[in-house]
């Protein structure tokens, strides 16, 4: 976990209005990076850093939904907030469906604009948490051997001791050493606990899923 | 009171008497055959007809001669005395006319006849004076004939010799008037060989007077008597006049002045006067003269009958000049008709005139006077009586125009000679008329101007038209720009909201950074500059599109190409971005300017490029480029092509694409590329499409390059 202060990072192909918005988005006291072009926002920026991305809708060779689409393939999918100088309907509709934090107008009001931009970095630390409770648990269940995970899967499916042992073709005791095992690693006190759990880290509908590794 | 009588006669022959009703008091004269000559003459072509047949007339005589002779008259004539009554005093006397008095009568008559016509035909046409030579000709021959036939009639030699004297008068009178007659008719001759032949039948004619009884005879002794024609005529014997040598020189003179005129005539070609008038009068002339020199010199025993050659000769001549009159009435006709037709014309022209509404002025530089049509009068304000002044006529041309009239008529005045110019005339009332005038000038010999002729018409109405259809023009291209500007007005919107923006944001940082206990002023004056800076670009997105919405008419003036295709694109670069289109432009290095209206060859670029742009929809957004090119085009010519990467246009099309109305688009009016056309068209360029081999189409115009002194 990277706990640094969240940036927010503005793109726009006009150099003056990219000045000015860090201007101003500075003097409200916000960190500010500003990129010229999509590309050189996705290729600069520090990978896993918190914060926002303000971006022009229209720019030459990428624009700003194609700056968003890049984005979500990302696994630091910051949220965005679009600006425009002047906005067309279809554009707006496509941005809020991408998933967008807003849709601004570059002379939108200076309480809307901080106000959105606020939201977007509040969004990007919720997210930023749940993401860190997830890859946590991910971890403990990390630590599960291969026929645990097995055991877990009946028990959560709410099958008595007696009817794993005769499932897994093993003897009913075996499965009790599993189950503590499970409970210890886990670090759960209960059975309800243990489902509650299971079912948050989203372990079973997707039973192949990788999760990966480090950091 | 009339009786007729017949009863026979010797020889058979009958004798009409007829007595009462034209008898009247006779007056005794010693000349009855003159009478008898003057009235055989009046009715012999009335009467020779039907009494030619009977062999004689017989008339009644009113004169009171008695035949001296009746025994000699023999069978031709029969002279009878009667008295009416025992009261009356009146004497009546028929009197059998022979074949000889019948035969030179009719000569003579017909003589007068066309003496008389000839004579008529002079009087209403004093010019021909031909005619009236002929028709003293025609008198002297029949006075001649009658001499003759008195002579022939002679009772005594004093008689003969009298008349014979007198006859020398007609004669001189004939030759005179031939000669001359000659001399016009046929209009050649020699003119000494004329006086000669005149002057010696002069001389003769006062030698006739002057010496012996007459020209021919000194003195006549007696006269003898032979047959002719069955009848007894009188033949003179006596001394020939040796001075009759000098009448036949004349004669001779005469002779050889028509045959030398004949000749002339007929080598000039004029064949048929030559033959008809000159042969006949040498012919008949020679003829006669020898007939008469023979009996003048007693070597034939014949009496004198020039006057029947002469006869001959005026009957050729008379039937020649009837020919001429003839010609003369056709002519005279046809003139007529061919006036009536030339009227009829001028009537056409003055109808044509009248309906094209065209004034016509005349002025005559020698007398300076002017001549106008009622129709010119009522264009420029003028009555139909009032006396026409030049300096009042220019006081009409409009002041402005005035100049440019006096240089087009100096022109024309100074030998080009035509004119063909337009004006205004500014009328009493105030009102202002345009007017067309088209004119020519007409020299005198030492190359002044003598007379200009011209038409005027009000083309008032035609000119406010065309001011109209200029501005409609002008309101369609503004139209065409304004709907354009339409297209482009969200692209527009973000171009100017793109600074704005800016300066928002730069003036709520300014605020922010003001709260600070110690603001960084540094910082505030880089946003005040800022702000400055954006202003001004919006500002000029703004003034280009106020330029391209203003309404104006055409303002040629030298134009940078690197700018008007600056320009342009800035305005499209926005809208570009947004359709993911290249924009690719070229100028080549250095280009002159171009001669054209900026805004006008802006809305050509700007339709041009959004036309390119339009054509890119379908196509790939990493493949659609609109590229602008400028560059030179020969030494005069600038060309800038507009191409597009579009699938290009279809050939049934690539020529329809510039009619008006016409659009392949879903919303568009169809005018942008007509207007396009025209306003190139205006700049004296061309503009034409066409497919790139490389795929897209390319839309290509030229403009002339600016003059140098323009540029300055």
């Amino acid at each position: 976990m990277n706990e640094t202060i969240p940036i927010v990072h503005v793109v726009d192909d006009d150099a003056s209005f990219l000045t000015a918005i860090s201007r101003l988005l500075r003097a409200n006291g916000f960190s500010v990076k500003t990129y010229l072009s999509a590309q050189e926002f996705l290729t600069q920026r520090d990978a896993d850093a918190p914060g926002c991305v303000l971006a022009d809708l229209r720019m030459p060779q990428m624009d700003g939904l194609d700056l968003q689409s890049a984005l979500a393939q990302t696994r630091n999918p910051l949220p965005i907030l679009f600006l425009t100088g002047h906005g067309d309907i279809p554009s707006a509709v496509r941005a809020m469906h991408g998933g967008a934090e807003d849709f601004l107008e570059k002379r939108a009001p200076k309480e809307r604009l901080l106000d959105a931009v606020k939201r977007a970095l509040a969004r990007d630390a919720g997210e930023r948490g749940a993401r860190e409770r997830q890859r946590e648990l991910r971890a403990r269940f990390d630590t599960l051997t291969e026929r645990e995970l097995e055991v877990l899967s009946h028990v959560v499916r709410g099958r008595l001791n007696k009817q794993i042992a005769g499932d897994l073709n093993i003897h009913e005791r075996t499965v009790k050493l599993h189950r503590t095992a499970i409970t210890t690693k886990l670090k759960v006190q209960s059975v309800a606990e243990l489902i509650r759990l299971t079912q948050e880290a989203g372990i079973f509908p997707e039973p192949v899923r990788t999760f990966p590794k480090g950091q | 009171m009339t009786s007729f009588s017949r009863k026979p006669h010797f020889g058979g022959l009958h004798e009409i008497q007829r007595s009462g009703g034209l008898a009247s008091e006779g007056v005794s004269s010693g000349n009855g055959n003159w009478t008898a000559f003057a009235g055989a003459a009046v009715l012999a072509l009335v009467h020779c007809g039907f009494h030619w047949n009977q062999d004689r007339l017989i008339l009644q005589n009113w004169k009171t001669r008695a035949p001296a002779r009746p025994a000699t008259c023999g069978a031709g004539i029969v002279l009878e005395k009667r008295y009416s009554g025992p009261t009356s005093k009146s004497i009546l006397r028929t009197i059998q006319m022979s074949r000889i008095t019948i035969i030179w009568s009719m000569s003579a008559s017909a003589c007068l006849t066309l003496a008389g016509i000839n004579f008529l035909f002079w009087c209403r046409n004093r010019k021909t004076w031909a005619n009236l030579l002929f028709s003293l000709t025609a008198t002297s021959t029949a006075a001649f004939a009658f001499c003759e036939l008195c002579m022939m009639l002679a009772d005594t030699p004093a008689e003969f010799v009298t008349v014979l004297k007198w006859g020398h008068v007609a004669v001189w009178l004939l030759v005179v008037s031939l000669v001359w007659f000659v001399w016009l008719y046929l209009k050649a001759g020699r003119l000494w060989l004329a006086w000669t032949a005149c002057g010696l039948r002069t001389l003769a004619l006062l030698l006739n007077f002057l010496t012996g009884q007459n020209l021919n005879y000194r003195a006549i002794t007696h006269l003898a008597h032979i047959r002719l024609l069955g009848e007894s005529v009188a033949i003179p014997e006596g001394v020939p006049n040796p001075w009759m040598l000098v009448g036949q020189l004349s004669l001779v003179a005469w002779l050889i002045f028509t045959a030398d005129a004949s000749v002339t005539a007929w080598r000039r070609g004029d064949r048929h006067p030559a033959l008809t008038v000159g042969g006949s009068i040498v012919f008949f002339a020679l003829v006669s003269s020898i007939q008469s020199l023979f009996v003048f010199w007693g070597i034939v025993r014949a009496p004198i009958s020039a006057s029947l050659f002469f006869t001959g000769m005026v009957a050729v001549m008379g039937y020649e000049l009837g020919g001429e009159m003839l010609r003369a009435s056709q002519l005279d006709r046809k003139l007529r008709e061919s006036e009536a037709g030339l009227h009829e014309i001028e009537e056409r022209m003055r109808l044509a005139v009248e309906a094209a509404d065209f004034g016509v002025l005349i002025r005559d530089f020698t007398r300076n006077e002017m001549w106008a049509s009622d129709r010119w009068r009522a264009l420029f304000g003028f009555s139909e009586t009032e006396r026409l002044e030049l300096q009042q006529v220019l006081q009409r041309i409009h002041p402005e125009d005035r100049d440019a009239l006096d240089l087009v008529l100096e022109r024309a005045r100074s030998g080009y000679g035509v004119y063909d110019t337009t004006f205004r005339a500014v009328l009493p009332s105030g009102e202002v008329r345009w007017v067309a005038a088209r004119g020519r000038v007409e020299f005198d010999g030492a190359g002044k101007p003598a007379f200009a002729r011209s038409v005027s018409q009000d083309i008032t109405r035609q000119k406010k038209a065309e001011e109209e259809t200029r501005n409609l023009r002008r309101d369609i291209t503004h139209l065409d720009r304004v709907s354009m500007m339409g297209q482009l007005a969200s692209a527009l919107a973000h171009e100017i909201n793109q600074p704005l923006g800016a300066i928002l944001r730069n003036a709520e940082a300014a605020e922010l950074f003001l709260q600070d206990a110690s603001p960084d002023l540094e910082e505030i004056r880089a946003i005040l500059a800022d702000i400055r800076k954006d202003n001004q670009r919006a500002g000029n997105v703004i003034d280009r599109m106020r330029a391209l919405l203003k309404r104006q008419n055409l303002d040629k003036r030298p134009v940078d190409v690197g700018e008007l295709v600056g320009e342009v694109v800035a305005l499209v670069r926005s809208e570009a971005v947004s359709r993911h289109i290249k924009l690719e432009v070229t100028v080549a290095e250095p280009l002159p300017p171009a001669c054209g209206d900026v805004v006008h060859l802006q809305q050509v670029l700007l339709n041009l490029i959004v036309n390119g742009m339009d054509a890119l929809d379908e196509v790939d957004p990493g493949d659609r480029r609109v590229g602008v090119a400028a560059s030179l085009d020969g030494p005069q010519t600038i060309e800038i092509a507009v191409s597009d990467s579009g699938h290009g246009i279809p050939a049934d099309k690539l020529t329809r694409i510039f009619d008006p109305f016409f659009t392949t688009k879903a919303s568009g009016l169809g005018m942008g590329l007509a207007i396009s056309r025209t306003i190139i068209e205006a700049h004296n360029g061309r503009l034409w499409a066409e497919n790139r081999n490389e795929g897209g189409a390319s839309f290509r115009f030229t403009l002339p390059i600016a003059e140098k002194d323009a540029a300055k």
